[in-house]
């Protein structure tokens, strides 16, 4: 239910707060955001955050995550615990989705084309660190849906 | 390299969401072995292309015990391997059996206080770590059918539980319960007290 995907969040959180400096120094580009662009993902409906989120996991589980090794252990490690618990987090969303037959609407899938636009039109290195750059954006949001 | 044997009985111990491996020294005569350990997310596994990430503070180590617990930090399956080093020498990677996942933990009651203080019986509890929240149960003695609870979702000093009726006995037993894992452990002994005077008594 809700409440087991608010621990993991939590857990999420304190992984990116240790790393969230250096993996932001590393995003040269700050005049653009992939998931706020043009709209914030406060923007999307109730009725479709279910949906969404799932997506936006998802997105980070396929494309982001592996494109952010570092050459530093501490943040890799980091990295690893906050994939792996995508990976947890995502199979909850996944359960809740299909249990709660969540459907994404138009505007949701809308939102989530402009993300994927926004971060293909980076070169893959920095689009995948600029979206885990921006971890807290979605976990705010997460919470704020809960 | 394979001169140097792997090391043998690899072993992860955890309780209460603090994980260690562990493994048999290689003995070499006269000179000191070391050892580096590493681990394997379901995530690596399955989107990284079976990538092994190095534990810093157990890279180059004489210990034969890794801390594994920063690491271990999702709730999914893990691999563990180890491998001894003397010198450029290098053993092969010796790898966990199986799967670990922080599941697996084992849950122990928490450590439980029961404090009568005049009226008023106050309990106080350990403290598990980040992951625990406490589940405990209060009742008077006679009245096991009315049983109450109080969720503590963080361990502060002592709480007040319940204020007692003059002369009547209230008995307090607590679980442990992890949410990351949604297990719970058994619960701790029953202590009960009686309500006194102004003076404080602890009864075990």
């Amino acid at each position: 239910g809700a409440c087991r995907v608010s621990m993991s969040l939590a857990e999420i959180r304190a992984g990116f707060t240790a790393i969230k400096a250096d993996i932001q120094s590393r995003d040269p580009i700050r005049t653009l955001s992939i998931l706020s662009h043009p709209h914030s993902l406060h923007k999307v409906k109730s009725s479709d955050r279910c949906c969404i989120a799932h997506q936006l996991f998802t997105f980070y589980v396929d494309k982001v995550f592996k494109h952010c090794r570092t050459e530093d252990s501490f943040v890799n490690r980091k990295i690893s615990s906050i994939a792996n618990s995508f990976l947890s987090t995502r199979r909850k969303l996944g359960q809740c989705r299909e249990q709660n037959n969540c459907t994404c609407g138009e505007e949701s899938t809308e939102k989530f084309k402009q993300i994927l636009a926004n971060y293909e039109g980076l070169n893959v290195t920095s689009a995948a660190m600029k979206s885990l750059g921006e971890l807290d954006i979605l976990l705010d949001w997460m919470e704020k849906s809960r | 390299d394979a001169l140097l044997p792997a090391p043998q009985d690899i072993s992860i111990l955890s309780t209460n969401m603090k994980h260690f491996l562990t493994w048999s020294p290689v003995v070499v005569q006269g000179a000191t072995v070391r050892y580096s350990v590493e681990f394997q997310g379901e995530y690596e596994r399955e989107y990284a292309n079976g990538s092994w990430i190095p534990i810093s503070e157990c890279s180059l180590t004489t210990a034969t015990v890794c801390n594994l617990t920063e690491d271990i930090s999702a709730t999914v399956a893990y691999k563990l391997r180890v491998r001894a080093q003397l010198g450029a020498t290098r053993s092969p990677w010796a790898t966990s059996k199986g799967f670990f996942s922080r599941a697996m933990t084992s849950l122990t009651p928490p450590e439980l206080r029961v404090v009568a203080d005049g009226h008023h019986v106050l309990v106080e509890l350990a403290d598990m770590g980040p992951s625990f929240q406490f589940r405990v149960l209060y009742w008077r003695k006679g009245q096991e059918s009315r049983v109450q609870q109080k969720v503590m979702k963080e361990v502060s000093s002592v709480v007040h539980l319940a204020t007692m009726e003059a002369g009547a006995e209230y008995c307090v037993k607590a679980q442990a319960h992890v949410e990351a894992i949604n297990r719970s452990s058994s619960f701790s002994p029953t202590q009960c007290v009686r309500a006194q005077g102004d003076t404080s008594v602890w009864l075990v």
